[in-house]
């Protein structure tokens, strides 16, 4: 008999009228939903597809290299499915988001199968055979409102939790304050309301939901069976203690039940339209984000330089405009941002979205930024790169790449910074001192403006022959990079590896003067046909050479040989010289006796973010007898120098605080003397930043290899 | 206005150079070549009055190693033609009075307002090569030109003179002018512009028989002799400031 009671009814205590207007609402909301996705879907068909549909997901996951590996689809489902990119940091925010992300589905999921029985089976039961079938009773009613009055409680939860956050946490990130500020100033208390708007919308289709139940079963006079509707129940008897009698439970449930409605109604509609909207576009980017695009950079598009128009913009990148929530989390890790300069990766995807949004008409009504004087992303004309986005703004990335590696949704900047600077390069317009170091690479083949019969001449101060790869076969290819082979401090380095290569006795050779610099940054300054011309030198001196493997002393010049050179050709392992030295350590074949210094190590960007190189470094600072005290930023999130990205070839002084020296400042509040670093480029620049602290006295920049030949011969220190 | 850019290609200064075997001349055979800064900076100029107006710009070079990289590069920023002479040893010296006579040939035949080229280069200290031009074609000459302005027939120069002053004059055209510098530093060329510039535009090869060389012969070059060197300063910062404040003094820069 129980199985007839345990149900409700659907409308309660609503009239005919009543419903007739609901399903009314709810059609206009549905239209005005997916016309809201439609119109965005519609800005994604016209971004251009580089190669068929191969760019929606690469069909296999073989035929790339290791750190460019992309997670199989089940993967990325079992990261969006545990918030895994928003937990990764800030643990309890990301537990916050994780109770309504699942609090939502299961809500969702309870009003959909409601759905299912009463608008679609009970209608088709009564057409076909006159009997209205419903499923929505007995156990699977009493089940359904046990597990989704939990799903509804977690939600409201995490709700809180965000809320409070929202509207009390002073952290840096949630600071919509601009990194560039347009001349005629801006303002984005817009952005400011439709973030209120979005929580405090869903706050309310939650604490009504709740509220209606416990009302319904308040004026329906507790039947015993809605125990299992247990949040329903409390909620009623609560109301019940107060005083609140069924007949006016239900006379009030009557209203506020079309408060519940209303707002999610309203919150459907307003979703394509607004920050909401990531609740779609976010775990549709994660899926097709690609830890190749970074590492491998996409070529500019057909035709052209760079970017110029909207239609140079793939759907791809396009859905991450759409995905961003301004969570802020890589505008408080960029290092340009924090150094004082004018770029921010948020605001830099913000502009774009607002630019491809005004492009398309696509209605705002919260969510944007507005300007007194038409300046920036609301500027009538201009190019893209210069006046949508400023130049300095594009020229101040050092593509340290931890943007793209805290983005929550997988948003990929770098190469669409690229992207922009390349249509710069084409017109011609950068840093004085870029156009010279670009000009001396394509003269002579490196930065330093040297000569190309120049690169071996640090091999001179050397009692050993340094074996030339051209002439005689060798194991290890050493490729060592424009730093390494001219700066006046690092040679001294490299002269150092010579030397702890050749007592540890590794076949090793170097390509003497037909060695150019690797390209890595020069494309991603954006200067492609410069880059390419760099990649046939390196491969026709690669051709004349005999060996096995390249061992690289730049990380910078090991990301492109690694990752960008395979499409080029290059069919031979890669390694950094840390992972050499490590082998070296863990094949027994050195003994190294220990140092006993406590000493910091910095992850270079190319490294450690780009190519999950951790682990070797570290060992061979352990190996050396070191006690290693970690920086409060490191592996993935450590910090960058500054230097990358071709950043080291231009002009820093408009700086507050270079971020080398932000970073100096880090580690010695550790109160180590040793900072020790696996890149040339680190070594000139935290070289440069320790005096500029002024911790001359207090801190020494080391290179790993320093540490390993003192331990492996004793002998001293570089003089920095 | 047509406007003539002569160009010249010069070892690289950043390569060690070396005095070949007879004493003759720098050794030529493993030096990069790169296009004369100056010469670059009168391409600029050029550039700068035809993003203005509507000058037509034509480079012209002789041959040289490595020249065809500087004429593409021209091309790729928006010269509109690009001529290469050839008909002498393009891998010697080319003296500032041959190119002289070389260049006067070509352009007696062609067409032009205005010549521009670099006030001097490393091989032309003297700045001779804007001037013995205009001689031998009979027009008008400035040297150490820092701008110029179109005015009908006549062309307004802007010179350098000592001590920042400038002098401005009036020129008959044609002329040659020698360019110390250009508003602005040369523009940067992408790579994918130039390779654009080498598979749609030509170099245009001309050959001029000019005769014998006109200059006298080389007899010896020599590499500058070593003089004194820097001296280090050694010592704590005051022993180090005591040194230079007394070099000061002794040098008779300041009284004390
Ligand atoms: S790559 Fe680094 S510098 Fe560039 S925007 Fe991202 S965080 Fe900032
Ligand atoms: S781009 Fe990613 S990390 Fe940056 S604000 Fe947007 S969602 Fe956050």
């Amino acid at each position: 008999m129980l199985a007839v009671l345990e149900t409700r009814t659907i409308f309660g205590g609503e009239t005919e009228a009543a419903r007739v207007i609901f399903y009314l609402l709810a059609l206009a909301t549905l239209l005005l939903f997916f016309w809201g996705i439609y119109r965005r879907i519609r800005v994604y068909r016209v971004g251009r597809r580089p190669a068929g549909w191969r760019w929606l997901r690469r069909a296999t996951k073989y035929d790339i290299p290791d750190v460019t590996a992309r997670p199989g689809v089940s993967k990325s489902a079992a990261v969006i499915a545990a918030n895994r990119s928003i937990t990764k940091v800030k643990k309890p925010v990301g537990l916050a988001h994780l109770l309504v992300f699942w609090g939502f589905i299961g809500l969702f999921l309870a009003t959909s199968i409601l759905s299912l029985d009463y608008d679609i089976l009970g209608n088709a039961s009564r057409i076909v055979t006159g009997h209205t079938y419903s499923f929505f009773r007995g156990p699977f009613y009493l089940g359904y409102n046990a597990v989704f009055d939990l799903a509804g409680l977690l939600a409201i939860i995490g709700s809180v939790m965000l809320a409070l956050r929202r509207w009390f946490s002073r952290e840096p990130q949630l600071d919509y304050t601009r990194a560039e500020i347009p001349e005629g100033g801006y303002s984005r208390s817009k952005i400011v309301l439709g973030d209120q708007v979005f929580m405090v919308g869903l706050l309310l289709i939650l604490v009504t939901g709740l509220l209606i139940q416990g009302l319904r079963i308040d004026g329906e006079g507790f039947p015993s069976f809605e125990r299992w509707t247990w949040l329903g129940w409390l909620i009623g008897k609560m109301f019940a203690s107060f005083g609140v009698g069924a007949a006016s439970a239900r006379s009030a449930h009557a209203w506020l039940w079309w408060v519940h409605v209303g707002s999610a109604l309203a919150f459907i509609a307003y979703l394509p339209f607004s920050k909401a909207l990531h609740i779609l576009s976010a775990p549709t980017n994660l899926v097709v984000s690609d830890p190749a695009n970074i590492r491998r950079l996409p070529a500019p598009p057909e035709g052209a330089a760079g970017y110029a128009t909207f239609a140079d913009f793939t759907p791809k990148e396009l859905l991450a405009f759409d995905s961003c929530t301004k969570c802020g989390r890589c505008h408080y890790v960029c290092p340009a941002r924090t150094a004082g300069a004018p770029l921010s990766p948020r605001d830099f995807i913000l502009d774009l979205r607002q630019w491809s949004d005004r492009n398309n008409q696509i209605p705002l009504f919260l969510d944007s930024e507005d300007r007194p004087t038409p300046s920036g992303p609301l500027a009538g004309n201009g190019p893209l790169a210069g006046t949508v986005i400023k130049e300095r703004t594009l020229w101040s990335c050092t593509t340290c790449m931890a943007c793209v590696e805290i983005c929550p949704v997988g948003v990929e900047h770098v190469p669409t910074i690229v992207q922009l600077r390349r249509s710069l390069v084409d017109r011609g317009e950068m840093d004085p001192t870029l156009q010279s170091a670009l000009q001396n690479i394509s003269t002579q083949g490196n930065s330093f403006g040297k000569s190309a019969r120049m690169r071996a001449r640090w091999t001179k101060g050397l009692d050993i022959p340094i074996p030339d790869a051209r002439k005689e076969p060798v194991e290890y290819l050493w490729f060592l990079g424009d730093f390494a082979s001219f700066d006046e401090r690092l040679v001294e380095i490299s002269r150092t590896l010579a030397k702890v290569l050749n007592s540890a006795g590794v076949s090793f050779g170097i390509l003497y003067e037909d060695e150019r610099n690797a390209g890595n940054d020069v494309r991603r300054v954006g200067e492609e046909g410069l880059f390419e011309m760099l990649v046939e030198s390196n491969m026709r001196a690669f051709e004349k050479a005999d060996f096995t493997r390249i061992v690289t002393t730049d990380p910078h010049s090991l990301n492109t040989l690694r990752n960008e050179y395979p499409a080029f050709g290059l069919d031979k392992e890669v390694l950094h010289y840390s992972e050499l030295l490590a082998g070296l350590v863990y094949r027994g074949k050195v003994e190294l006796k220990p140092l006993g210094r406590r000493v910091t190590y910095h992850d270079p960007c190319y490294l450690g973010r780009y190519n999950r190189v951790f682990d070797a470094p570290r060992a061979v600072i352990g190996a050396s007898g070191c006690e290693l005290l970690e920086m409060p930023r490191n592996r993935t999130n450590s910090f960058c120098c500054g230097a990358g990205g071709g950043r080291i070839w231009m002009d820093d002084s408009f700086l507050e605080e270079r971020p080398s020296v932000n970073r100096i400042r880090e580690a010695a509040s550790l109160g180590v003397e040793y900072f020790v670093v696996a890149c040339p480029k680190d070594y000139a620049m935290f070289s440069d930043a320790v005096k500029t602290a002024g911790l001359e006295e207090s801190m020494k920049v080391v290179d790993i290899v320093e540490l390993f030949s003192e331990a492996l011969i004793g002998a001293d220190l570089v003089e920095a | 206005m047509k406007i003539v850019v002569a160009m010249r290609q010069l070892a690289d200064l950043v390569e060690e150079l070396e005095v070949n075997a007879d004493g003759t001349d720098i050794d030529r055979d493993f030096v990069k070549f790169v296009s004369n800064e100056w010469d670059e900076a009168a391409l600029e100029e050029a550039l700068c009055h035809k993003d203005d107006g509507d000058a037509e710009i034509t480079v012209v070079a002789l041959d040289e190693p490595d020249v065809d990289q500087t004429l593409y590069t021209a091309l790729a920023k928006g010269a509109d033609r690009a001529v290469k002479l050839t008909g002498h040893d393009p891998e010697g010296w080319i003296r500032t009075g041959d190119r002289a006579a070389i260049l006067a040939s070509w352009l007696e035949r062609d067409d032009f307002d205005l010549v521009l080229t670099g006030v001097q280069a490393a091989d032309d200290l003297d700045g001779q090569l804007a001037g013995v031009l205009a001689e031998r074609l009979g027009v008008r000459h400035a040297a150490v030109v820092v701008g110029f302005h179109d005015a009908d027939s006549a062309v307004q120069v802007e010179q350098e003179l000592g001590g920042g002053t400038v002098a401005v004059s009036s020129l008959e055209l044609p002329a040659v002018l020698g360019i110390q510098a250009a508003r602005q530093t040369p523009r940067y060329a992408s790579i994918t512009r130039i390779r654009q510039a080498q598979q749609t535009q030509t170099i245009q090869e001309v050959e001029i028989s000019a005769g014998g060389s006109l200059g006298g012969t080389v007899r010896k070059i020599s590499p500058p002799k070593k003089r004194g060197g820097a001296e280090m300063l050694e010592g704590s910062a005051s022993e180090v400031a005591e040194r230079i404040a007394e070099l000061i003094r002794s040098k008779g820069l300041a009284r004390s």
